[in-house]
């Protein structure tokens, strides 16, 4: 699927006139020398020929979905949450029933020019209220009674990925969602540590010195491999990304940063599929309104730099940004001015050219809640995922989720 | 017994061997050898923190069945900072203890009854649990860990009342624990998750059997029918040949090869069947002249604990900031205490990805030798080690603040000649081309030399 996606893109640049061709491969260093013969070329294509990218945000511990997309019409709010609801005064109003937590004003920027589509009430049968346990489900995109060692973006590369660098998760280490049965994504918070940690000549000579005969399938051979796939990517991702640097200013914190980090990656023309971050902390069962106010204006605030450093450079239109939590939080909020684990929650989807701009579909019921006082889910979250893969990526969700999901029409 | 075989055995059923305890052994039998490995497991020695400030939380409580949050919230604090503690301490019984076999057996138990809880007293209570059972009867084993504290919470067997059956526990008893998947219906897990209602523990971690909500009733499982309690269904459960195979082959995978051999299985079965007894089948398994064939010789992929543990054995290495050892944990992809799942650690080739192998190779350099390799070339001056060694100290050597004891391995290493040191520290078949590039370095001393080779893709082997 890459191969012929390249293949597609160096042949509609070779019906390209001959002089601006010659031209931009002056810029490669040698003009007969293929790989950069065909790496200026995919530059070039990367960002004029709509190459699209996914960007993952999880909310890790639980956002409470209640108080981010607030229901401020409806007295049953009111009701259960007699100290913790969010004052009508203070609620951001999207329209006569719906408003968004005060930390989330640069979200109403975006859904004002139609850039933000808020599905409701997105979760799965048999729901699990374990953090952990969600987690994974989310991230395999399983059954809630089925365990999986793959995630759903690692096994997007396993059949469509080229290289590791086809998806980065901007962390430290590599979620679940991240890893495929035979690929696993990049993780890396910085380029050039990553980049340093790889590049002692002693490996390179090893590299060099490798001796392919006696490297066969053996876990041994895998290992010498996997060193010289991690030193090119290393490689690949530094030197790409170093020649590209944001004027766009960014909050000073860490989600901050991984964001800055993402957008270096999109808008130096890495040739990345899929970006992965998380910001954590939203487990909040105790005094939640200051908890949720400092994430979700770190979040908002985040996202507002994030998306209009890639307006600038113009790459924001071949740019989709999800953002999922592992579960919402029960209605009822508990006795120590917090909630507690809930079930479904709501996901923002963020991007240029939505085709179901503002609220996808209406809220939750709060008054038809399952045994536990918590939401029912209405959305299945692996449909987002069946559409995005669909849609967006343009691949066979199928072989990424291992069965069929209703597509939505979102975008 | 050779050489080979005594380090074979130490990499599988321990960390490997160094050079000073080789040759103590190397005069004497492969039984005497087997033999002593499990007379020094014969002892528990439980592994403790010190939990008294939690115990004393328990104490003081005058109604023990509602803690209010401030004291949750106390106590998860306590529970956190000492799950770190008891972490490191499990590093250092690994990295240096006479019941060697017993404790690899802990790590290998660990990763098939996958457990994780908050909570210290019962997790603290849960390993100790693995730690007694590891040579045991395998009945008693499975029966012990279903009335753990840790796991009626971890899969829900406290939730689990005859009025509102949860089948989490039952389900992965069966799928993970004793049968694997495939070998049940999901009736006889409906079935059996009755057998378990009532199962439940006390705040000090202690099993509580709760009559109220047990089902009293015939359940039918495996095509029998009775009033069947928890152990009746483990009980029943052990009667299928499939459990003793299912154990075995996980056995075969951790300490023989990840490839299974029929032949070696249907041996262990037969011997592990009789009585389940886990002590007997692992000589057994380790007795046998398929252990030692040349296939199963290096060709396992260490996992990260077996690569930390190895390296502080060769060179004894002290974190000052312990939160640093447990970071290199999480980077390398294997927090003890921290499974990703119920079905734990894949394991083999699903430790590596780019992150890991890069780290893998560059962490001998950077916990022992401030982070440099030497390069150099057969003709060129010693000397020049040290200048390039400071350059290196200052641009990336002081990333892990340890301390290390470079003397304790140059003793154990002093009658080995610095060609010969390979054979200690690599257990596979060093490539060829690497070889070639080897022997073209400089072996300025037993240190350099150890580092060049900790820092090849063949030390990831055991």
């Amino acid at each position: 699927m890459y191969t012929t996606y390249v293949v597609t893109r160096i042949s509609n640049v070779l019906i390209m006139d001959r002089r601006k061709f010659l031209k931009q491969s002056s810029l490669a260093s040698s003009l007969f020398f293929v790989p950069s013969f065909v790496r200026a070329f995919e530059e070039v294509a990367s960002n004029k020929l709509g190459y699209k990218r996914l960007v993952i945000i999880q909310l890790s511990g639980g956002n409470d979905g209640l108080n981010t997309v607030i229901p401020y019409r409806n007295d049953l709010y009111y009701k259960e949450r007699p100290s913790l609801a969010i004052k009508e005064k203070d609620i951001i109003k999207l329209n006569d029933e719906v408003g968004l937590n005060p930390s989330l004003k640069p979200l109403k920027k975006l859904y004002d020019k139609g850039y933000l589509s808020i599905i409701n009430n997105v979760g799965y049968p048999n729901p699990v209220r374990s953090h952990f346990r969600s987690m994974d489900i989310w991230q395999t995109a399983t059954n809630s009674n089925e365990y999986s060692q793959s995630g759903w973006l690692g096994r997007y590369l396993d059949n469509f990925g080229k290289q590791p660098y086809s998806a980065i998760e901007i962390d430290e280490s590599l979620s679940l969602a991240m890893k495929g049965e035979n690929v696993n994504a990049i993780a890396t918070q910085d380029a050039k540590s990553f980049y340093n940690l790889s590049k002692d000549p002693y490996f390179k000579n090893l590299s060099k010195h490798k001796n392919d005969a006696h490297l066969s399938e053996h876990n041994l051979g895998y290992l010498y491999k996997s060193m010289i796939a991690a030193e090119s990517s290393a490689k690949y991702i530094f030197e790409t990304s170093k020649t590209y640097s944001s004027l766009q200013e960014y909050p000073n914190n860490k989600f901050g940063k991984q964001l800055k980090t993402t957008a270096q990656f999109i808008n130096s023309g890495l040739k990345t599929k899929v970006f992965y971050t998380a910001l954590g902390g939203f487990d909040t069962h105790v005094n939640q309104i200051n908890t949720q106010k400092r994430l979700l204006s770190q979040y908002a605030d985040g996202i507002e730099a994030f998306v209009q450093d890639l307006i600038t450079n113009n790459t924001f239109k071949n740019t989709l940004i999800l953002t999922f939590s592992e579960f919402g939080r029960r209605v009822k909020q508990n006795a120590s001015i917090g909630t507690d684990h809930g079930t479904a929650n709501n996901i923002f989807v963020i991007g240029e050219n939505l085709k179901k701009q503002g609220f996808y579909n209406n809220m939750a019921s709060l008054s038809d809640l399952d045994d536990n006082g918590d939401l029912k889910f209405e959305i299945d979250f692996r449909t987002i995922y069946a559409t995005v893969l669909n849609k967006w990526l343009e691949v066979d969700d199928k072989k990424v989720l291992n069965r069929s999901f209703t597509q939505l029409d979102f975008i | 017994m050779e050489t080979k075989n005594i380090q074979h055995l130490y990499r599988r059923i321990g960390f490997g061997i160094l050079p000073v305890e080789t040759y103590k052994l190397s005069s004497k039998s492969k039984k005497v050898i087997i033999n002593n490995l499990f007379t020094a497991s014969k002892k528990v020695t439980p592994l403790e923190v010190d939990t008294s400030e939690i115990k004393e939380i328990f104490r003081s409580m005058v109604d023990i069945k509602k803690i209010d949050p401030d004291t949750r919230r106390k106590i998860q604090k306590i529970s956190r900072k000492k799950q770190i503690e008891f972490n490191i301490a499990w590093i250092n019984r690994l990295s240096n203890t006479p019941e060697i076999l017993r404790e690899k057996m802990v790590l290998f138990w660990a990763n098939h009854f996958v457990c994780e809880d908050n909570s210290i007293t019962y997790i603290q209570q849960f390993n100790n649990t693995l730690r007694k059972h590891a040579l045991g009867n395998f009945k008693d084993f499975v029966n012990a860990i279903s009335k753990e504290a840790a796991m009626t919470k971890y899969l829900n067997t406290k939730q689990n009342k005859k009025q509102k059956p949860n089948e989490n526990f039952a389900r992965e008893l069966m799928e993970l624990f004793t049968l694997g998947v495939g070998h049940y219906s999901e009736n006889d897990i409906k079935e059996s998750a009755k057998a378990f209602t009532g199962y439940s523990h006390n705040l000090q971690g202690e099993f509580v059997f709760r009559k109220r909500t047990h089902h009293e009733g015939d359940k039918t499982f495996f095509g029998k029918k009775g009033n069947f309690t928890g152990e009746d269904i483990i009980e029943i459960i052990l009667e299928q040949k499939q459990c003793a195979k299912f154990i075995c082959e996980k056995l075969y995978r951790y300490f023989v090869n990840e490839t299974i051999d029929e032949k070696h299985i249907s041996a262990m079965v037969n011997v592990f069947y009789k009585d389940y007894n886990i002590e007997r089948v692992m000589r057994f398994m380790l007795s046998s002249e398929w252990f030692y064939d040349e296939k199963n010789i290096g060709t396992k992929i260490k996992s990260p604990i077996e690569l930390l543990v190895g390296l502080k054995q060769t060179v004894p290495t002290t974190f000052k900031n312990p939160k640093q050892l447990i970071y290199i944990q999480r980077l390398l992809g294997q927090v003890l205490l921290k499974p990703p799942n119920v079905s734990g650690w894949k394991g083999g080739k699903n430790w590596i990805d780019s992150n890991t192998i890069v780290l893998r190779l560059k962490l001998p350099s950077m916990l022992l030798n401030n982070a440099y390799i030497s390069k150099l070339k057969q003709n060129e001056a010693s000397e020049s080690v040290n200048t390039e060694k400071e350059l290196f100290k200052r641009k990336m050597g002081n990333r892990f603040n340890v301390k290390t004891n470079w003397k304790y391995f140059n003793n154990q290493f002093k009658n080995v000649k610095i060609d010969a040191i390979e054979n200690h520290l690599i257990a596979c078949q060093i490539n060829e081309g690497t070889k070639a590039y080897l022997s073209s370095l400089k072996k300025v001393s037993k240190q350099e030399y150890c580092i060049q080779l900790m820092s090849l893709p063949e030390y990831q082997m055991c």
